[in-house]
């Protein structure tokens, strides 16, 4: 029986990065299509209007860009599975290291808001399905259904106004040049409250609602009915139960905490996916916006991968579902 | 006869809806006999559960009046404190619900739930110990290799296996009052068969008294000492199970009866049932409430209504005409 069970959760597991690695497959077709067949000609759009038919013929030599297309996508193929992503046509540099160069405070940042919003809505949907119709409860769905509704950059040109310029507390713009820790962490904490606020709100209103239903089904009555403390019923049985929905959301949820992520930052002037994407844009930097974007969707795939396996640890039935069924 | 476990008087069970007041339970008397089975019979709607969730003191959030007397070992269920419950539940009542399907958690294993339910009762209980009296449990409810079972969660096992697992969960307690609401109703028939069986050869397990609530009569003389037959939320008959189905006294519980026995004709359906609809909660009970539907109703039905009366002997009936009717 534990071996049918561990064979079928590698099946799942199997099947799952089958899946991701067709969607990272996907997003690079649709990404190398967007830069190839956007309108306008390339070379004008990058040289300037200005630059002399030679040169702009050079260049698209250069780049490759009088091959057909099907060889220039499997080119684009080829130089991404070696890591390769290309020349920023400004500074020159490979794209590769400007987004590594960033990628870390844009991941530090979204994820030390999901902990925070975890941290704090998790406990705060709990107490609002255990005292459902309190006066907490009501205050709760109040604040969350407000901190939800404004968006994560509006937050933080809020947080920026009251704690940094108002009252003077913490140092906010930017990252501290030393790289030393305690500095770094202080410029922290506004951009993760700013980008946290909504998420807390959101989760607090999640687990609720999930708290809630969970309570409601005949496995809680069944507990009950034995006697089983309030305690144990809720943090145990119903909660492991209420984390499903939560942390399917949480996964979906996770490209709009990136997309947050990139305001915020920009608001903060932090460094990041965020500022490199939009300077990129605004300077029609194709090879840059193509790898930083690229780069994101694969962080995206990837976390919705861990959420799913996470998922599947969770519940078994799950893991059933993709195997062959267990004898019963 | 000795001080019943369980008397049940005059207890009454309102809920707030949207249409109103709904009397669920709208007056019952009732005994329970130690270490005797009772059948509670009754159409869908009469209550049934609702007494059950009295008894164990899980009524609906809804609940806006519950009134009477539930005297168990002499204390009296009714207005008692909620941890004073709690303690109750899970050390002297059990309780096995009606579809195992969604009965257990699906996130845990089977030994999760009974070992974390004979902790509550016995909180010195070590986690080892409690693992091997629930695999001993398993094995006297008739489930083969009861180590795996313990470590597989409840959709890798079948309705009858996972029914098993819940009578196994109320045998732990060793309870003195179990109540069981339909458990085999989510059960095809052969399974239904065994579950009663298990239950009739368990009977020795449990020393305390067992509600078994059931819509099957055959059922319930197969395993029953007693029965009473509910009707919107009143007990209307009760006695001895040979006796009031032999020989009924309520022309409800004669109505039900000759459902039953079409029912056996027919195989397939409740294609024949009494003509007539099931009293709704919310409308407040002038006379008998059966009068609406009964062939034998005369004026007085209609506006008198009628106490449990001894029938004969153990047996009482609440209806004013039993001693005229043919
Ligand atoms: N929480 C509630 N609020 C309002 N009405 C309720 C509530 N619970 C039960 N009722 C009503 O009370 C009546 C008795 O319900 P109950 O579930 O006890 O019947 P039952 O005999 O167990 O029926 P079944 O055989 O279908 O299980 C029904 O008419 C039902 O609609
Ligand atoms: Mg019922």
């Amino acid at each position: 029986m534990t071996r049918l069970f561990k064979d079928e959760r590698l099946g799942y597991v199997a099947s799952r990065l089958l899946t991701t690695v067709l969607i990272v497959f996907g997003a690079m077709v649709l990404l190398f299509a967007l830069t190839a067949l956007v309108p306008g000609d390339p070379a004008k759009s990058l040289l300037g209007p200005q630059a002399s038919p030679e040169l702009a013929k050079r260049f698209i030599a250069e780049m490759g860009l009088d091959q057909p297309l099907h060889v220039r996508l499997w080119r684009f193929f080829g130089a991404v599975l070696t890591g390769n992503l290309g020349v920023d046509v400004i500074s020159g540099k490979p794209v590769v290291q400007l987004v590594a160069s960033v990628l870390p405070y844009t991941v530090i940042l979204t994820f030390s808001a999901i902990g925070l919003s975890v941290l704090i809505g998790v406990p705060l949907g709990i107490h609002a399905a255990t005292h459902r119709g309190s006066a907490s409860d009501t205050i709760l769905a109040f604040v969350s259904v407000a901190f939800i509704a404004v968006p994560s950059f509006v937050i933080a040109i809020f947080l920026l106004l009251i704690f940094a310029i108002w009252l003077d507390w913490l140092p906010v713009l930017g990252t501290s040049r030393s790289g030393e820790f305690l500095d770094e962490a202080r410029r922290m904490i506004l951009p993760t409250l700013a980008l946290a606020a909504g998420w807390i709100g959101f989760i607090a209103r999640l687990v609720r609602s999930s708290m809630l239903e969970v309570l409601g089904e005949p496995y809680i009555r069944t507990a009950r009915a034995y006697g089983l403390s309030e305690r144990l019923i809720t943090y145990k049985y119903a909660l492991k139960n209420a984390c499903i929905p939560t942390i399917a959301i949480l996964g979906l949820g996770i490209g709009r905490l990136l997309g947050g992520a990139v305001l915020v930052e920009i608001v903060f002037a932090r460094p990041g996916l965020g500022r490199l994407v939009y300077e990129a844009v605004s300077e029609r930097n194709f090879p840059v916006v193509q790898g930083a974007v690229l780069v994101v969707v694969v962080l995206f795939v990837v976390v919705n991968l861990i959420v799913d396996l996470s998922y599947s640890a969770i519940d078994p039935r799950i893991r059933r579902s993709s195997g062959q069924g267990a004898g019963a | 006869m000795a001080e019943p476990l369980v008397a049940i008087r005059n207890l009454k069970l309102e809920a707030g809806t949207a249409r109103g007041r709904a009397a669920i339970l709208r007056g019952i008397d009732l005994e329970i006999g130690r270490g005797r089975i009772l059948g509670l019979v009754g159409e869908s709607g009469s209550g049934k559960s609702s007494l059950a969730a009295c008894l164990i003191g899980l009524t609906p959030a809804n609940t806006s009046a519950i009134s009477g007397e539930i005297r168990f070992d002499g204390q009296n269920l009714v207005g008692l404190d909620p941890t004073a419950f709690a303690r109750l539940r899970g050390r002297r009542i059990a309780m096995i619900f009606q579809d195992p399907m969604t009965a257990l958690n699906p996130l845990f294993t089977i030994g999760t739930h009974l070992v974390d339910v004979l902790r509550h009762r016995d909180p010195g209980l070590s986690r080892a110990a409690a693992l091997s009296e629930a695999t001993a449990m398993l094995v006297k409810v008739g489930i083969a290799d009861p180590e795996a079972r313990i470590a597989a969660y409840p959709h890798q096992l079948s309705g009858g296996m996972r029914q098993r697992v819940m009578i196994a969960m109320a045998l732990l307690m060793r309870p003195d009052l179990l109540l069981a609401d339909e458990p085999t109703t989510a059960l095809d028939a052969t399974v239904e068969a065994q579950i009663v069986e298990l239950l009739a050869a368990l009977r020795r397990e449990v020393s305390g008294s067992i509600v078994f609530i059931s819509h099957h009569l055959g059922l319930v003389a197969q395993l029953c000492d007693d029965v009473a037959v509910m009707y919107g939320g009143t007990v209307v008959e009760t006695g001895p199970v040979d006796a009031v189905l032999t020989d009924p006294r309520h022309p409800y519980t004669r109505a039900l009866i000759a459902c039953e026995i079409d029912e056996d004709d027919a195989p397939g359906g409740r294609l024949l049932s009494i003509p007539g609809e099931v009293p709704d909660p919310v409308r407040p009970m002038t006379g008998c409430i059966f009068a609406p539907r009964c062939a034998h109703a005369v004026e007085t039905c209609r506006s008198e209504v009628p106490e449990l009366r001894t029938s004969g002997d153990g047996r009482r009936a609440a209806c004013l005409r039993f001693e005229e009717l043919p």
